[in-house]
């Protein structure tokens, strides 16, 4: 209870509301991002996605570009990524054209951000 | 010398669509079900960025198809000649491992015309009996539209497919295709995004007064998640369905969205490399016993007892399998006699080519069923009466693919080789289309299938032997339909309209056309006439159903994975009941 209090306040409305948003702009990534700890052939999981430093994970073939991009996945990077990632990293692989929509990529990172 | 396992409930032949779809069914209520396929797992490189595009591993070298060097066929284009083996299978593509061709396909997914399952009938009572020529062997199915309505629809929920209804109930829908036999419900996705190909051959096929629609599509248009929890990413329109494994997860497939679906549960279990060469027969009893096959990875056989067989492995395989078997009466052309292996049919399909100085079609930008079609000249939408010939086409402009190795179009004088041959192949690439007629194929007493007399497969046994060659009912359908497209290709503005390129004998097995081979185990209410009843069951045995395009009496003119869904759902409901009570249906 005690806990569930703390997280009442520290949580602003707003942003759990984005994060349930978020949720169903999920629904376009699940199919190779799978709500498990260990990835698929497809996708590395995204549990944890957030503060996780780019083609990190031991289980996953990452691109060499993903490798290389050597970026820490915070609000930033992942909104100009999920924007059009094929621009913002060159010779990545993930075969996915981007969200256009601004916010829906902020209920997105939202929703990442829950993954734990 | 075969091992002997432990008896199984339902064994089912051949890891595809259908078995998918009757595992689905079966598993959740608790029956056994073992499904017997002969090839691979589909996980690795097929499915996996960057290798699953290489055109030239997965595209030209067909690594997701049967091994011509271990099965092929023969082929004669008349029951005279002597019959030669396709030393490289390249007019189609028989699947090979888990998910069969349902996981290399393109994803073209239609509803059978309601007259299609009644085409002898129909064509009798429109246009008499003496209008049907006497070696056409068209045959009615045995079943009606109605029957297969609710499979059909839940077939395309289960699916995701991607369209725009034009008949929902009989009441008609604007953008849709308006000769659809009806529907009771919208398609679960929206079409696809339109196509620039597909704009300019909607706006031509509309100053000639047609009605053009968006192909029913298994390219998911965006992310879905069908009624059994499963999902479908949204398609990229990345132009590598048909000879590939989708990259996104967004072209429907068991591989996705039927076998996950049962995978786990104690009472399934899908065994691989395991090819099965015999159905195991009690011809006194007229029942089936198992199946026996042989472990590919070590070369040991197994004969695997079955309380009940479903065949559902590919076409082909399937007549071969009763052929080798020796269950029913082969089929012979000169007395007529005999049921399998006749009504071989396959997909007429010819061309128009059309080039643009000032258009771009960008066709790396595709996807399997990325089309937008006309249906008024197909099947039996148009009157036959003074044409000479029965049967039609879809009229479509379709890009599936700009892949590197075959997008080849150059217009009709372009050198075929040196720097005249690669300077069109730069311009026109990104300029050019084609229009395509998707044509009817109607069963000819000549044309069938038995087992060939001189080669044999990597394990000794016999090959199929096909015999066919295009009738003259569609030579001159072809004609016909491919005449609508060039005046189509002219209504376009295109710079250029390539020469028409109506289907012509002989038929030409070195050329992709189609993986619509049909017929061999027809279904029917005559015995004498069909392999399997219209409940799919064998009329030589009570317990070994068969399912596939392998059971339609004739081709239509759309393509067949629609009907195959909507029939093994069908006979997956069936098998619910003949398990609690085994009998004939």
């Amino acid at each position: 209870m005690a806990t569930m209090v703390a997280l009442g306040l520290a949580v602003p409305g707003t942003q759990a509301q984005d994060a349930n948003k978020g949720k169903a702009v999920y629904e376009a990534c699940i199919v190779c991002h799978k709500l498990e700890p260990k990835s698929t052939e497809q996708g590395p999981t995204l549990i944890g996605i957030v503060g996780r430093r780019s083609g990190a994970l031991d289980d996953f073939r990452y691109s060499r570009a993903i490798v290389r991009a050597n970026i820490v996945w915070d609000e930033a990077t992942l909104d100009a990524y999920l924007a059009d990632p094929q621009a913002y990293i060159v010779g990545m692989r993930m075969p996915f054209g981007g969200i256009p929509d601004k916010i829906e990529r902020r209920d997105l990172i939202a929703y990442l951000k829950t993954l734990r | 010398m075969a091992t002997t396992l432990k008896e199984r409930e339902v064994v089912v032949v051949g890891g595809g669509l259908s078995a998918g779809l009757i595992a689905r069914r079966l598993v959740p209520l608790g029956r056994d079900v073992l499904v017997v396929e002969r090839g691979a797992p589909r996980s690795g490189s097929e499915s996996q960025l960057p290798s699953q595009r290489d055109e030239l591993r997965w595209g030209i070298h067909r690594g997701l198809v049967q091994r011509e060097n271990v099965e092929t066929y023969t082929l004669r284009h008349n029951p005279d000649e002597a019959a030669l083996p396709m030393r490289r299978l390249l007019s189609f593509l028989p699947g090979f491992g888990v998910g069969g061709g349902a996981s290399h396909w393109n994803g073209q997914t239609w509803r059978f015309q309601t007259t299609d399952y009644v085409l002898r009938s129909h064509l009798e009572q429109r246009y008499g009996k003496a209008a049907v020529p006497s070696g056409m062997t068209v045959q009615d199915w045995g079943i009606r539209y109605e029957d297969l309505e609710p499979h059909y629809t839940l077939f395309e929920k289960l699916f995701g497919i991607s369209g725009k209804a034009g008949n929902i109930k009989g009441e008609k829908q604007e953008g849709g295709n308006q000769f659809e036999p009806w529907r009771s419900e919208e398609f679960p996705l929206p079409p696809l995004e339109p196509s620039e190909a597909g704009i300019i051959f909607k706006s031509a096929a509309e100053k000639l007064g047609y009605k053009p629609f968006p192909m029913p599509a298994a390219n998911a248009s965006r992310a879905y998640s069908n009624p059994d929890g499963m999902k479908l990413g949204g398609c990229q329109y990345c132009g590598h369905c048909e000879r590939f494994v989708c990259e996104a997860n967004a072209k429907a497939s068991p591989n996705l969205l039927l076998f996950p679906l049962v995978v786990g549960n104690p009472n399934f279990e899908l065994r691989t490399h395991a090819e099965v060469f015999l159905i195991n027969y009690d011809k006194a009893g007229r029942r089936v016993t198992g199946v026996t096959y042989i472990d590919t990875q070590t070369g040991e056989e197994f004969t695997q007892p079955a309380t009940t067989v479903v065949l559902g492995s590919y076409v082909l395989s399937n007549t071969r399998l009763l052929l080798l078997s020796s269950i029913g009466e082969p089929y012979d052309p000169k007395t007529g006699k005999g049921a399998v292996g006749k009504n071989y049919c396959y997909q007429t399909v010819s061309n128009v080519s059309v080039f643009f100085e000032d258009r771009y079609i960008n066709p790396f930008m595709g996807t399997g069923a990325y089309g937008m079609v006309i249906d008024e000249f197909n099947n039996d939408h148009f009157d036959h009466s003074a044409l000479g010939f029965f049967g039609g086409a879809f009229i479509n402009a379709t890009i599936t693919n700009g892949r590197p190795i075959t997008a080849r179009a150059l217009p009709p004088g372009t050198p075929r080789w040196g720097s005249a041959w690669k300077a069109a192949n730069a311009k026109w690439y990104l300029r050019s289309f084609n229009i395509s007629c998707h044509g009817t194929s109607y069963s000819h007493r000549n044309n069938y299938m038995d087992l060939d007399p001189d080669y044999r497969d990597a394990y000794g046994r016999p090959l199929l032997r096909i015999t066919f060659d295009f009738p003259e009912n569609d030579i001159k359908m072809s004609d016909y339909v491919t005449q609508k497209a060039h005046e189509i290709a002219k209504a376009s503005g295109a710079s250029i309209v390539g020469t028409p390129a109506p289907r012509r004998g002989p038929y030409d097995a070195r050329i992709y056309q189609s993986t619509h081979n049909t017929g061999g185990t027809i279904m029917g209410t005559d015995r004498a006439t069909s392999v399997v009843s219209p409940h799919l069951q064998s009329w030589d045995a009570q317990n070994l159903f068969i399912t596939g395009a392998s059971v339609f009496p004739q081709n239509s003119g759309y393509n067949p994975t629609g009907p195959v869904g909507a029939l093994g759902l069908r006979l997956a409901d069936d098998l619910v009941s003949y398990l609690e009570r085994p009998r004939f249906l």
